[in-house]
Formats: structure tokens, sequence, C-alpha cells
């Protein structure tokens, strides 16, 4: 057992500090505005903590460190492909600039302000899907690192999968963005301190030296050339620089504290700041992969080796502050895709089928049962569900399902004035295709003949979804003008 | 130390300081957002 009394009251007096000042923000929520996006009050520095706290969850540690752990510093690749995808977000406001002007509370309702009440529709039940699919390895993968580095093993992974929900649950639910902003600040602040105490004790046990041995001993070129090395390659590089702009400016949790912000311009400068932070949130927890690799050799479950050398290296008291800055940055991750995904769901999917508009009580009240019932169906899932790849593929692949296809609606419906409705659908749909095909196929390819095999390769499917979406859009519109001539919005904010 | 290594180490670090940097600037100024954001807010009683 590497947790001890010290850890333990650390955790509980934080976990507590969590769950009480989250849900004394009900107080702020008037509206449903202020229950989704905290009433568009939110300033840089705070949207741009909240936007850091929901993109780090203890889930992208496992995934980036599992990554470090089987590629050696060629995956910090992905830090500065990141860092460029949001610098150009951030300098140029692409998409989240015209949509924080369109004031739409999700990507959705942006469908059916350009597109029509059907395409919201289809686009709201794909974000969903694809959106919950995403998330629901997030509970089992925080679950491994917390029993792996308290040193508690695998027996008791199913209670502290159900503990962490029960307490995230409880104040995303009562009190909405507002809860989510408050908490994601403090969780910023605790999870930015777990991270330096880990990789300064990480370095303590492992030098540079020892480190860059293994990697080239281990890897040889392909350890340090993101292009020769096997899981990765051109394709995969080319789909990650598409990527990284399009899920960063259509991830819906992300673009909710954009939305959230008070103005086009400020929502801009959030991803700015957040994008200066990105190649260190990246490269750290690839780095402790590497160092694992390092400490432990190469003969190691590749998902546990990170979190069992942080429970090794770490010392008793500083374990509880790391553990409890890792469950803020997962809390803060699952309070926001849970607040997002429900108001999706919501807004978008069961609205539009009701054929009525609610009340403003209706639609909270609704959100919050679906923030449950999401919860639970991670639980099971994460439980049950075996990934067909590593955790950074199976996030990878179920990210492009839905970002391929609201890529190509939102990016060519903001700056494209010949995007219509059926370029609108083929681009949803074509998106889709290459994922969902990759999911299936990747179960059936014991029966496939050596022809088809290109289909499982994930960085194929990635990179084609984007593609497809785009030749949905460019060649559905320009073959419909006539028989759907495109929508012309005009932004609801001025200037900004 | 290997070139290719050592470069990716300096690209780290400067990484690293970026985002701790980075941190820190948000963390004060957050403060005093958080502060806005709350007053700025009816609440309900």
């Amino acid at each position: 057992m590497n947790f001890h009394l010290i850890d333990w009251i650390i955790l509980f007096a934080y976990l507590g500090l969590s769950v009480f000042v989250g849900i004394r923000a009900k107080r702020y929520v008037e509206n449903m505005e202020g229950y989704f996006v905290a009433g568009r009050r939110v300033k840089v520095a705070l949207g741009s903590a909240t936007l850091i706290a929901t993109e780090i969850g203890v889930v992208t540690f496992m995934y980036f460190a599992e990554l470090g752990y089987v590629t050696g510093f060629s995956c910090f690749i992905l830090g500065i492909i990141g860092f460029f995808g949001y610098m150009v977000i951030g300098k140029t406001g692409f998409i989240v600039s015209g949509l924080r002007k369109l004031k739409v509370i999700t990507i959705p309702e942006y469908y059916e302000l350009r597109y029509g009440r059907n395409v919201r529709l289809l686009g709201g039940i794909l974000l969903f899907l694809g959106g919950v699919l995403n998330m629901g390895v997030f509970l089992r993968m925080d679950g491994i690192f917390l029993t792996e580095t308290m040193g508690f093993g695998p027996n008791v992974l199913a209670i502290v999968m159900t503990v962490m929900l029960l307490i995230v649950i409880s104040y995303t639910v009562v009190g909405g963005m507002f809860s989510v902003v408050i908490t994601d600040f403090i969780q910023f602040v605790v999870l930015a301190f777990g991270m330096l105490i880990a990789t300064a004790f990480v370095l303590i046990r492992v030098d540079f030296a020892t480190i860059g041995t293994v990697v080239l001993k281990q890897f040889g070129e392909a350890g340090v050339n993101p292009l020769v090395n096997p899981r990765f390659g051109w394709t995969f590089l080319i789909w990650m620089m598409i990527g990284s702009i399009a899920i960063s400016a259509l991830n819906q949790p992300a673009v909710s504290k954009s939305f959230a912000s008070e103005s086009a311009s400020v929502g801009r400068k959030v991803f700015l700041y957040t994008g200066i932070t990105l190649a260190g949130r990246y490269m750290i927890p690839m780095f402790w992969g590497v160092a694992a690799l390092a400490m432990f050799g190469p003969t190691m479950n590749p998902t546990t080796a990170m979190p069992r050398l942080l429970g090794t290296v770490v010392p008793s008291g500083f374990l509880g502050l790391m553990i409890a800055g890792m469950l803020a940055a997962s809390m803060s991750t699952y309070s926001a895709y849970l607040l997002a995904w429900s108001s999706v769901a919501t807004r978008d999917i069961i609205e539009p089928l009701s054929k009525k508009e609610f009340s403003e009580k209706t639609t909270m009240r609704l959100s919050k049962i679906i923030s449950t019932l999401i919860g639970i169906f991670i639980l099971v899932f994460g439980l049950f569900y075996e990934l067909p790849a590593t955790a950074f593929q199976y996030i990878a692949i179920t990210g492009a399902m839905y970002a391929a296809g609201a890529f190509g609606c939102v990016a060519f419906g903001l700056y494209w004035k010949r995007a219509n409705i059926v370029g609108a659908y083929c681009s949803l749909c074509f998106g889709a295709v290459a994922p969902v095909g990759f999911l299936v196929l990747e179960q059936l390819k014991g029966v496939l003949p050596s022809s088809m095999l290109f289909l499982i390769d994930v960085n194929v499917s990635g990179f084609m979804s984007f593609v497809l979406a785009a030749l949905g859009m460019i060649l559905g519109s320009l073959a419909t003008q006539r028989s759907h001539p495109p929508i012309v919005l005009k932004p609801k904010e001025e200037g900004a | 130390m290997d070139t290719t290594v050592l470069i990716w180490y300096v690209i780290f670090i400067i990484a690293m300081l970026f985002f701790f940097g980075t941190a820190v600037v948000i963390t004060v100024i957050g403060v005093r957002d958080l502060k806005d954001l709350l007053s700025g807010s009816a609440t309900k009683q």
C-alpha cells in the first residue's frame, strides 16, 4: 500500500472542499444561460483556467503516458502540432469567434440556423453518440490510475470508479456551469501543482541521460523520429494537423467554455492562452511514460506503467497532494463533459424530436437527468468494454466520428457561402463512415482479406474521415445549389 | 547524449516552462476574474 494516513487526509479535505464549493455555486444559477454558459460573463484568465482544467484529465495523462511508453520521444510531436492548432484558433478566432458571435450554446444549434432543424437533429445525435462513446473509457482509465498509484490493485477498481462518479455528478447536476467554472479554477491550481510535484520526483529518480539512452536502445531512430515510427508516419501527422484544429475548435465541452466567455474576443483569447500551455500538458505525461520505460523496462503493461512509476517515486504526503491534483483534473473534465453532452441531448435531440419548445426549467431538469444517465453508462461501459487499440487511438477515432462532420458543417458553413443543407447531410454522414467502419471492422479483423486491412489502420480511418467530410460538403452543396439555396446568417453580436 | 534526444529535451523544457509560467499568471489573474464573476451574479436565496 503506497497510500498513508496523511495522504488520505489531504485527499478527503480536497474532495470535501470541491463538492462544497460546487454545490454552493447553485446560488448563482438564475436561468438557462446561467446553468449552461455561466451567464456568458467569464473573463480571459478564468476562462483559460477552466478550459485547461477541462482538457486535462487523468485519462489524458494515461493515454499520453502510454504513448510515451510505446513510442519514446516521437510522440512529443503531438504537443507541437496541438500547440500550433490552438495558436491558429487563438490568433484568428477560426470557428470559435464566428460561433460565439451567433450566441449559440451548442454546436448543433448552429446547424439549425445555417442548414435547418433536421440537420441539427442528425448532428446532435452524432455529436452525442461520438461524445459519449469517447467519454466511455475515461472512468476506467482513471480507476486504473488511482488503484495503481495508491497500491490497491485492480480488485477495487469498480468501487473507485463509482465513488468518483458520484462526487462529480453531485455538483455538476446541481450547479451547472457556475459549479464547473468555480471548481475548475480550484482544480486547475491543484492539478498544476500536482504535475510539478510528480515531474520533480520522477527526475530525482530517473535522470535525463538514462532516459535518452534507454529510448535509443529500445526504439532506435523510431524513438526520436515520428516519421519513421511505425505507429505514426505522414498519414498520422496530417490527420493530427487537421484534427487538432477541428477537435480543438469543435469539441463541445471545450467550446462551451468559449461560449461562456463575455465576448467573442475573450473567447478567442481563451484559446490563445490555453494553447501556450498545450505542448507542456501533452509532453509532461508523455515524459512520465518514457521515464517509466527507463525505470521498469519494456515488459510492463503500457497502461499501468506510468501510474506504477508515480506510485513508486512520489513519497507519502506528496502522493496525497498529487492524487488530489490528478482527481481534480478528472473531476473538472467529467463535469464539463457531462454538462456539454447533456445539453446537446436535451436541446438538440429531445427538444427537436418533441416538436415543442421546452421551458428553461424543463430544459435544465432534463439535462440533469441525462447527466446522471450518461454517468451510469460510462460506469457500465468502463467496467465491461475492452479497448480495440491503445486508449489514444480509441479517443482519437471516436473524436473523429463527430469532429470530422462537424468540421465540414461549421467551417464551411461559416466561411463558404455555398454550403447548404445537402452538403451538411453528406458531410455529417461521410465524416462518420470511416471511424464507425474502423470500430466495426476492427472486431472482424480475423476474417478480413489482406487487401482490406488498410481499413483497420486507425491513422487511415482518422485521416479519411476529414477528407470524406470535406468532399461531402463540397460536392453535395455544389450539386444542389438551385434546389437547395444556402441560408445566409447575420451575427447577433457586432464588433467584439 | 544523442543530438536528437537533446533537441527533444530542449523542446520539453521550453514546453514545461510555458505550462507552469502560464499557470502561475492564470492563477493570479484568475482569482480576480472569479471575484468579478461572482460579485456580478445575482444570488438565489
